[in-house]
């Protein structure tokens, strides 16, 4: 018996060892105090050219990542020639009166260089990446771009084509044509309409445009240049002097663009993408410019509504309905306003109630303070992902150079995170009222043969292409 | 009295500066500090301290992929990384995915032809966090018939969306399959549609006992850590793991036949004409592994490159031109995809590809262009310690390689000595006739 006893015992010890586990796995562990943290300093002196000089000294890496900022986007293109700004961006690494294109390529990648261009409404941007061994041969490259462009015949016509394409492929993207379609209801009438163009608007440029707007707004006292890496800001800007003091400011005025009206009147677009197979959200409005101090209860306020996969919009049009493949939300803030939008991707048959469902999800924010704990969840990811966004070297500098561009000033970067702890539930539902309560836009962006039959719920519905022409307006299904 | 709880430790700060040769006698080091050890259970720890941010970044890697399918249960690796966020023992469904994101971090995985990553980037105050995740996924993966059902048919419409988006996919998949005549290096990650089909929970179940396993894997953390804790909290989640039998040993691949190879492909989808060329080259760091991965930078690599100044923006033979040296396991391949406007741009852009590689049969590359080729990959290289979060990866992919992170501060050189003689010798070894691969493509 007391061998049974024994063997019985000997059998739940085992059984014990194998199902039981240790008691900290049951549950998530507590997380260490978040250590108080320096944001990498930046220093910054004006050439005697008035070319701003931004340096971020990181010594980890041997890369040297160079921002070059001209102060100068896609509102400043003249009315009849959209695209210039981004044109003549892109003519600027191809070549001069003695090194052709092909040349020029050689050169930046014979450095270990990566070089591209981006251009937005206020500006023109260009990222230079290379090995830091090469500085000078890096500058050397980029004073022979700044100083005698060639803007060769050849080179336009080229990239004419090259950009025709780009943007026609870009069409093809529902999310793109959206997001396109959105800014241009937002924007009429505004600079920033200029930046929202069709690739047929690429053939009418020509050499003279891009030159013109190259003597124009390529001038030091209109850009910035920041520089990441092993270097400080005495060495790099005696270097960037020694290679582009010829670069000659000129008076230039800079006008603030204006701030549009939002949006405050139902509105609901179509957009047909012929073989999209479901359809794509956009929905937004106008809000602050950038540097506005709404910008850090605001973003709290997008973390909460659509950061992340656990933002209520997702947990509702994915989790909870299974309506959408995905829902976020996001802000774009700009130099005279900014721009809100909650984009998803959702299956036909649910467009309408997923309208309704971010719709009410929008106003609810609006009307209902938001709980202290999702206000301080929101506050959290965003504090914790900061340095996730500058983890790179070119990331870095590109956050550096816009907060230079914007003027956001020293206090932006250095008061970061106290801006966002400051941020309570009573600032979020102020900032939720303002700019949440006017009616945003939406933009439903699919293929009527597939969505069609789902539209006819919509009160009032106006249709329109691809390319952004309007062509009639449905009310309850049917054409007026 | 503590017991001794690590074994074989071996510790090594390194700080100096990477350099691009040696010194004779001196060694070479990676540009960051480095520490190394292995637990009882034989999962080995790689630590690396790197305080420029208040992040870590974590990654777990087992010696799985696709290379280790079992025949007819192709896309098993990559079924057991799906299954790896259906939730273990003490944590939910996709739960994994939101402890991570609220803290600000991301996580993420990638399963290769023989590594499975898992990894996230953290605020370092949630290392512990991470390493309980990870630890109870390793311990306890909950594998049932049901979250098994949800994976398959997930996969299925990955393939499915390929099928319909990628008009080249099929015409790829023919290709390796020609390439890589051993069939377990042959397949794709993805798997097949029918072998996914027949998948069960039983498969997944006894895969994931032999490969999920510590000794089968290597735990990286890069960031803002203090070594001793670090060391505390990794012995407190993963050292009572059991240790697994030891992982099947992978019989190398099969030499390929010495044989010109040219086929047809129709493909339903394809808007234009294309091919694949492909040739077989020697192992991944076999000694002439490290001048073909210079040439491929001198062919293929940058805007710059022979092949893709010459046949599209020069002559304009081909519109779209990718491809480079591709590692599955130990076997090596150089891959090419060109689509063309007709038929007859397909022979003349085939034409012109060896003629670029008949130059190098008898041409010096030149300085010049030889500094640049390396300049680029240096970039590239160098690049993979531009993050934690790359940096963990890199250390745990060199762990894994027959480099060993011992000699893998040594690579980097070994790429940088390559020299205009040895390329020339390289491409008459390698880019011969009878080792190349070329599947025309044609449309319907």
């Amino acid at each position: 018996m007391k061998k049974v006893i024994l063997l019985c015992g000997l059998i739940s010890f085992c059984a014990l060892a194998s199902f039981s586990q240790e008691r900290f796995r049951k549950s998530p562990p507590f997380p260490d105090p978040l250590q108080p943290w320096q944001l990498p300093v930046i220093e910054s002196v004006r050439l005697s050219n008035g070319l701003t000089v931004a340096v971020c000294n990181q010594k980890n890496l041997p890369f040297i990542s160079l921002e070059l900022v001209i102060l100068a986007g896609e509102s400043s293109s003249p009315e009849s020639l959209p695209g210039l700004a981004t044109f003549t961006a892109e003519m600027l690494s191809r070549g001069t009166p003695l090194i052709s294109a092909s040349e020029m390529e050689d050169r930046i990648e014979s450095i270990g260089g990566s070089f591209s261009a981006t251009t937005s409404f206020d500006y023109s941007r260009f990222s230079f990446l290379f090995l830091d061994e090469n500085l000078d041969r890096a500058l050397e490259l980029l004073s022979l771009m700044l100083l005698q462009p060639a803007f060769s015949e050849k080179e336009v016509v080229s990239l004419r084509r090259t950009l025709f394409y780009d943007i026609r492929q870009k069409a093809r993207d529902p999310e793109f044509v959206g997001r396109r379609q959105l800014l241009r209801i937002l924007f009429k009438n505004h600079p920033y309409q200029k930046s929202l163009y069709n690739e047929d608007v690429i053939m009418n440029i020509g050499r003279d445009d891009i030159l013109a707007f190259f003597q124009k707004y390529y001038r030091p006292n209109n850009a910035v240049l920041v520089l990441a890496g092993n270097l400080n800001v005495n060495t790099a800007s005696r270097k960037v002097s020694h290679y582009i003091n010829t670069w000659r400011k000129t008076e230039l005025e800079r006008p603030l663009p204006p701030f549009p009206e939002p949006n405050n009147s139902e509105k609901v677009c179509y957009v047909e993408l012929p073989q999209a197979k479901d359809a794509t959200l956009l929905i937004g409005n106008v809000i602050f410019p950038a540097g506005d101090p709404d910008f850090f209860p605001f973003s709290v306020l997008n973390q909460v509504l659509g950061g992340t996969p656990n933002s209520r919009l997702f947990m509702n049009l994915r989790e909870s309905r299974e309506y959408a493949y995905y829902a976020f939300s996001e802000i774009e803030p700009y130099r005279g306003c900014g721009v809100y939008f909650v984009r998803a991707k959702v299956v036909p048959s649910a467009c309408y109630a997923s309208v309704q469902e971010i719709l009410k999800e929008l106003g609810r924010a609006a009307k209902e303070k938001i709980p202290t704990f999702e206000i301080e969840q929101a506050k959290s990811y965003l504090i914790g992902n900061f340095p996730l966004q500058i983890d790179k070297l070119d990331s870095l500098a590109r956050r550096i150079s816009e907060i230079v561009a914007f003027s956001l000033g020293d206090s932006y970067w250095n008061k970061l995170y106290e801006n966002i702890i400051l941020v309570d539930a009573g600032r979020v539902f102020e900032v939720a009222e303002k700019y949440l309560l006017p009616k945003p836009v939406v933009i439903i962006v699919g293929d009527k043969n597939t969505l069609f039959d789902h539209l006819r719920d919509f009160e009032k519905l106006e249709f329109y292409d691809a390319k952004g022409i309007y062509h009639y307006t449905l009310t309850k299904g049917v054409e007026e | 009295m503590r017991t001794k709880r690590f074994l074989g430790v071996w510790t090594f700060i390194l700080l100096a500066r990477l350099s691009s040769s040696s010194a004779p006698g001196q060694e070479a080091n990676f540009p960051f500090p480095l520490t190394q050890y292995q637990l009882r259970n034989g999962l080995k720890v790689i630590l690396s301290e790197d305080y420029s941010l208040p992040l870590v970044s974590v990654v777990l890697a087992y010696r799985v992929g696709s290379v280790q399918d079992p025949p007819g249960k192709t896309g098993l690796a990559y079924f057991l990384e799906n299954m790896m966020f259906m939730g273990s023992l003490n944590i939910g469904p996709m739960q994994h995915i939101s402890y991570v994101n609220r803290t600000g971090g991301q996580p993420n995985a990638s399963t290769t032809e023989d590594i499975t990553y898992l990894y996230e980037t953290v605020p370092s105050n949630q290392l512990a966090l991470v390493l309980w995740l990870e630890s109870d996924r390793m311990k306890t993966l909950e594998i049932n018939a049901a979250k098994t059902e949800r994976i398959k048919q997930a996969l299925l419409d990955e393939i499915g969306q390929r099928k319909a988006g990628e008009p080249y996919f099929e015409s790829s998949l023919a290709f390796d399959r020609l390439l890589y005549p051993d069939s377990a290096y042959s397949h794709p990650v993805l798997g097949s549609e029918e072998d996914i089909r027949n998948l069960t929970a039983e498969d997944a179940k006894n895969f994931y006992a032999v490969y999920y396993v510590p000794n089968n894997a290597v735990l990286s953390i890069v960031g803002d850590i203090n070594l001793a804790k670090t060391k505390e909290l990794v012995e407190k989640y993963f050292e009572t793991i059991p240790q697994g039998k030891d992982s099947r040993v992978l019989s190398p691949p099969k030499p390929p036949e010495k044989k010109q190879l040219v086929q047809v492909f129709q493909e339903p989808l394809a808007p234009r004409p294309a091919f694949h060329l492909g040739y077989r080259l020697a192992p991944s760091y076999s000694p002439d592994y490290y001048t073909l991965v210079i040439l491929d930078y001198i062919l293929l690599k940058g805007n710059s490159s022979r092949l893709y100044r010459r046949l599209v923006k020069k002559e304009a033979l081909a519109f779209y031109l990718n491809g480079g040296i591709e590692k599955r396991g130990d076997a090596a391949a150089f891959k090419m995809f060109a689509m063309n406007n007709n038929d007859a741009m397909v022979d003349i852009c085939q034409k012109a590809i060896f003629s670029e590689i008949n130059k190098l049969r008898t041409n010096y590359v030149s300085p010049e262009e030889l500094e640049k080729a390396k300049n680029m990959f240096k970039k590239d290289y160098v690049s993979r310690f531009s993050s934690s979060i790359e940096k963990a990866m890199f250390l745990a992919e060199i762990f894994f390689s027959p480099v060993g992170l011992e000699n893998g501060p040594e690579e980097l050189g070994k790429y940088l000595k390559v020299t205009p003689f040895a390329i020339i010798g390289t491409v008459n070894r390698y880019f011969t006739p009878e080792n190349s691969i070329l599947l025309n493509v044609k449309i319907r």
